[in-house]
């Protein structure tokens, strides 16, 4: 055979299987290739929404008090970039970020990936990006700033790392607040930068979260937050929380959870009960304050008045329970007093018999009695029941009437002083905020509404729809309350404490904490609260005040608590420039 | 003893020019994205049309390379000056590795292996050199041997031929790690030795040994072991790793292409995924580029260029001219096979250019210059096919063209008709 015959024939059986070999490829193994190739050149990436901001009310303007920053992340392949001149660039422009031992990347066999630096400002990323270094991108991410400092921490809560609200009201508005996320769906380069190549190209771009403005005055918060934390500093108290209402509108002016934390470092908090808002996700004992709720049921069903008497003993048997007064002196003892005088010495005794009263036997506590008690509280006052301000909300106790246990007149006797059932400060406020408004239920409300790009505060959908008012009081009943609370302070007055041209009633609770299931009677571990509200004088409440101290371990009546309110009011007063009438 | 000169073959011609135009459109397109990608993983300073320009110089340069050869410098030149040529080309190849060897700049250096001359602006791959130069050598050498008629003694043929193809193998392969040119250097030997008549038995034994020591020190060597070791995971499915990426991005390439492609200027894998993917891996961006349909047609213009260049050895009187025309056939038709097949999994990976379509100076102007040369000798051919019966050395009387073709014609006629009944 001639031999070029041979190379022709290599040739073409070499071109042959090749051919044979591509139509395999391209046409057979097709499909396969593509998914292939996709899978490796689609890049999925999310748009991340813009976060919205948190204002606060001052002088009736909003103002920011949680804001956004972008910072970025400093991210090295150690295989190829200059190692001196990042190591350089580094500790010239963002020395206080680097997040990670740049010799340990460096000696790190096979490494291709490392965050060196963290919260990088926009200012030292780009002059470190200016210099050129290969082997190193930035990834932009955005860090909430609290330009407050520790301002109402307990308010505003904290937005963890993966983005998510947490606590306060970054926690339970955060589907308000985070917006929604959109996304990029391309093909893209080696290194991740999207191609315009493909019709398969998807962007749905980001809805960005709303700006949110609370009720609170920033400023009032402040003050309000200083005084509480210098009480605290001066007392054996180791916790604070304070309420500021608006009685009226049930809007929530001022609300502290003291110690405070950083909510822009909320990471070095050792305790994480820290984060907890005392005020609406501690269910307690508010004690001697229910006296308020009990009295207003018993005259508001025409069982009594301020003035109906009753023999006022050292203690009362229930149910084979003696139930002590606190308040043991020869003057009350066995003596025929107004219910007024119970209320204003806080006898236990008495808010039992106001049970009595509404049961319709002045001698015993009824099912009746048990029944209309807990129309009121639980379905009037709303007690033990979560209130749907926009926080995060603890629910609470209260017994039913026909419970079946041993010892049922004797709980509900002790619930009448406002023990034996849990609800947290603001049920407790919101349900005082009726006693002393005119008899109105409302729902409390922390935010006003969202801020539209017109500066317009748009209220939430949420609140309009879920909105109670309800008139739960007469309003003789309402003046009645209000005038007994007055004249329970009117010694404050003349000691000078309230001011002349002012009406600012109240009262104190002291409650026994529950240890291990029962009450600890050694007295030492006491959680003191104090409910009022101030007034120009013979005017409707302008602004209702709630203060709650305790420490674990710590006796603490309502007269600490008592105190800080009497500080409390008159700044309040002051503070929100409320005119004396004479 | 030359035939009268008539034109030159144009399907040579064209499918050279053609395959030029082609790899610069490819480039062209490409380029940018190489560009890009060089830029962002290394911080290079690439301008987008750096590589399109590059290889404009390239195309520029082997075209003149190419007309030179063509039309300015006669075979019989070459012929004349076989020995000094193929003595420089080994010393410029000794000298890169001695110069390796000291460290000096002038030897540059890619992954541990010492390939280029770095002058300056430009590089230079003296392997290039050393292929053209042997094709040129062995053409006269087996030329001479013909007419003493001692091509399979031992010490006349076998001892120089072996001497010359194992310094040309040993500088290449060992020296300079090259195994893709010391493939196309084997190609190009044994493809010359078949065409010159070695005796059946001696080229069989001879291939047998040269695949013993091939395959022996592939075992023995341990990053080529890797890649046969990724070429049979590729092959059989096995896991993916760093050895087996470019492989599988080749084959990604080449299967997303489908049937016509994805079109110019949208490859993906281009955009930094394949490696090498305007030098080597050139071929399966075309297939994501132009798809099956496009591939099939590059392929066909190689086959069709290659058989010309069968045909014009066929038809070319003189022995050296054929013989060389053979070992630039063989030449290509190695470095075009080995590439594919590599690209498509065939056969492992041994970094080889695509001749005419890679970007690549030294390669092209080089293989320009050779395919130049067998375009002059295709202006002499005869009409007829020479035929030898080469085992014998005894040669027919060569016809006379006129008469043999129509000969020829009649006999294709008849072998028809024969077949049709």
């Amino acid at each position: 055979m001639q031999r070029s015959k041979i190379l022709k024939r290599i040739v073409l059986a070499a071109f042959a299987i090749i051919a044979v070999r591509l139509f395999f490829i391209q046409i057979i193994e097709h499909d396969a290739w593509v998914a292939k190739a996709d899978e490796q050149h689609t890049m999925l990436e999310t748009i991340v929404a813009k976060r919205g901001e948190i204002y606060m009310m001052d002088q009736n303007e909003p103002v920011a008090v949680v804001m956004n920053q972008t910072t970025y992340s400093v991210i090295i392949d150690p295989a190829v970039t200059d190692k001196d001149g990042i190591k350089a660039a580094l500790n010239e422009y963002a020395k206080d970020n680097i997040s990670a031992d740049l010799d340990k990347v460096f000696s790190t066999e096979g490494l291709r990936y490392s965050i060196v630096a963290r919260g990088v400002s926009h200012t030292a990323a780009s002059k470190i990006a200016d210099k050129g270094i290969a082997g190193v991108w930035f990834q932009k991410s955005n860090q909430r700033v609290y330009p407050e400092g520790e301002l109402a921490s307990g308010i505003l809560g904290f937005v963890n790392a993966d983005g998510l609200g947490q606590y306060g009201v970054e926690g339970s508005l955060n589907n308000i607040l985070s917006g929604k996320d959109g996304l990029l769906k391309s093909i893209s380069d080696v290194n991740n930068v999207a191609l315009s190549i493909g019709d398969d190209n998807v962007k749905i771009p980001a809805e960005d979260g709303q700006n949110v403005v609370l009720s609170v005055d920033r400023g009032l918060e402040r003050g309000i937050e200083e005084i509480t934390q210098d009480t605290l500093n001066n007392s054996p108290a180791e916790h604070a929380a304070v309420l500021v209402m608006d009685p009226n509108t049930g809007e929530v002016i001022a609300m502290a959870n003291l110690p405070n934390y950083n909510p822009g470092n909320y990471g070095a908090v050792k305790d994480a009960s820290a984060y907890n808002n005392y005020t609406t996700e501690i269910p307690y004992e508010p004690a001697s304050i229910f006296k308020n709720f009990i009295f207003s049921a018993a005259i508001n069903e025409g069982k009594m008045d301020a003035d109906t008497t009753y023999f006022n003993e050292p203690y009362t048997e229930i149910d084979g329970n003696k139930i002590w007064n606190a308040e043991q002196r020869g003057s009350l003892n066995n003596h025929t007093l107004t219910m007024r005088q119970a209320l204003y010495w806080s006898l236990n005794v008495g808010s039992i018999q106001a049970l009595k009263f509404l049961g319709d036997n002045p001698n015993e506590i009824t099912t009746a009695g048990r029944e209309r008690m807990y129309d009121y509280y639980h379905n009037k006052f709303r007690l033990g029941q979560a209130t749907g301000i926009e926080l995060i909300e603890a629910e609470g106790f209260i017994w039913d009437p026909h419970a079946d246990i041993y010892g049922l007149n004797a709980a509900y006797a002790n619930m009448t002083f406002g023990q034996n059932l849990s609800a947290t400060m603001i049920q407790t406020a919101t349900a005082f905020s009726a006693v002393v408004n005119g008899g109105y239920y409302r729902t409390p409300t922390i935010v006003r509404g969202t801020l539209n790009d017109n500066g317009e505060i748009i209220p939430l959908t949420d609140d309009a729809e879920n909105k109670i008012e309800d008139k739960i009081l007469k309003d003789e009943t309402s003046a009645m309350m209000r005038e007994m609370l007055i004249n329970n302070r009117s010694y404050k007055l003349r000691a000078g404490i309230d001011r002349e041209g002012y009406d600012v009633g109240g009262k104190s609770g002291t409650a026994q904490v529950i240890v291990d299931g029962a009450y600890d009677d050694s007295m030492t571990n006491l959680i003191g609260s104090y409910i009022g509200f101030v007034a120009p004088a013979g005017e409707m409440p302008k602004y209702l005040i709630m203060t709650k101290m305790w420490g674990e371990g710590q006796a603490l009546s309502g007269g600490e608590a008592q105190e800080l309110f009497d500080v409390l009011s008159n700044y309040v007063i002051d503070y929100m420039k409320i005119k004396p009438a004479w | 003893m030359k035939n009268r000169k008539h034109k030159s073959d144009l399907v040579i011609l064209f499918a050279t020019l053609g395959l030029m135009a082609l790899g610069l459109i490819v480039i062209y397109a490409i380029g940018p994205m190489r560009a890009n990608v060089l830029n962002s993983t290394y911080g290079s300073n690439y301008d987008p049309n750096d590589f399109f320009i590059g290889q404009l110089r390239s195309v520029g340069l082997s075209l003149v390379a190419f007309f030179v050869a063509f039309k300015v410098i006669p075979y019989e030149l070459l012929r004349k000056w076989s020995k000094p040529i193929i003595i420089i080309a080994l010393i410029l190849s000794a000298l890169l590795w001695l110069l390796a060897k000291v460290g000096s700049p002038l030897a540059k250096c890619e992954l541990g292996e010492c390939r280029w001359y770095n002058l300056g602006i430009i590089s230079f791959q003296p392997a290039e050199a050393l292929k053209l130069a042997l094709v040129i050598y062995l053409a006269d050498f087996l030329a001479r041997k013909k007419e003493e008629g001692t091509i399979g003694a031992w010490r006349e043929f076998w001892v120089p031929l072996i001497i010359v193809c194992g310094a040309s193998l040993g500088l290449v392969v060992v020296a300079q790690g090259d195994l893709g040119t010391g493939v196309a250097l084997i190609a190009i030997i044994f493809g010359m030795l078949l065409i010159a008549g070695v005796p059946a038995k001696q080229y069989l034994i001879m291939l047998a040994i040269v695949l013993v020591v091939a395959v022996g020190s592939v075992a023995l060597s341990d990053h080529r072991m890797e890649r046969v070791d990724a070429w049979i995971a590729t092959l059989s499915g096995g896991e993916s790793s760093d050895s087996t990426y470019h492989i599988e991005n080749a084959m990604m390439a080449i299967g997303a292409g489908g049937f016509f492609g994805v079109g110019i200027g949208n490859s993906v894998q281009a955009t930094g995924y394949l490696p090498e993917s305007i030098n080597d891996s050139v071929f399966a961006i075309m297939g994501e580029t132009f798809g099956f349909v496009g591939l099939i047609l590059v392929i066909s213009v190689f086959v069709i260029m290659l058989l010309r260049m069968l045909k014009v050895a066929d038809t070319t009187k003189p022995k050296d001219e054929r013989f060389y025309v053979v070992g630039v056939f063989s030449w290509v038709l190695a470095q075009v096979v080995v590439n594919i097949m590599a690209m498509t999994s065939l056969v492992p990976v041994t970094g080889i250019t695509l001749p005419l379509l890679s970007y690549g100076g030294t390669s092209m102007i080089f293989i320009s210059f050779a395919l130049g040369e067998v375009l002059q000798i295709s202006c002499y051919t005869s009409r007829e096919v020479i035929n030898y019966n080469e085992n014998t050395n005894s040669r027919r009387r060569v016809r006379g063209t006129h008469y043999s073709s129509r000969s020829r014609n009649s006999r294709n006629t008849t072998s028809k008709a024969t077949r049709r009944n």
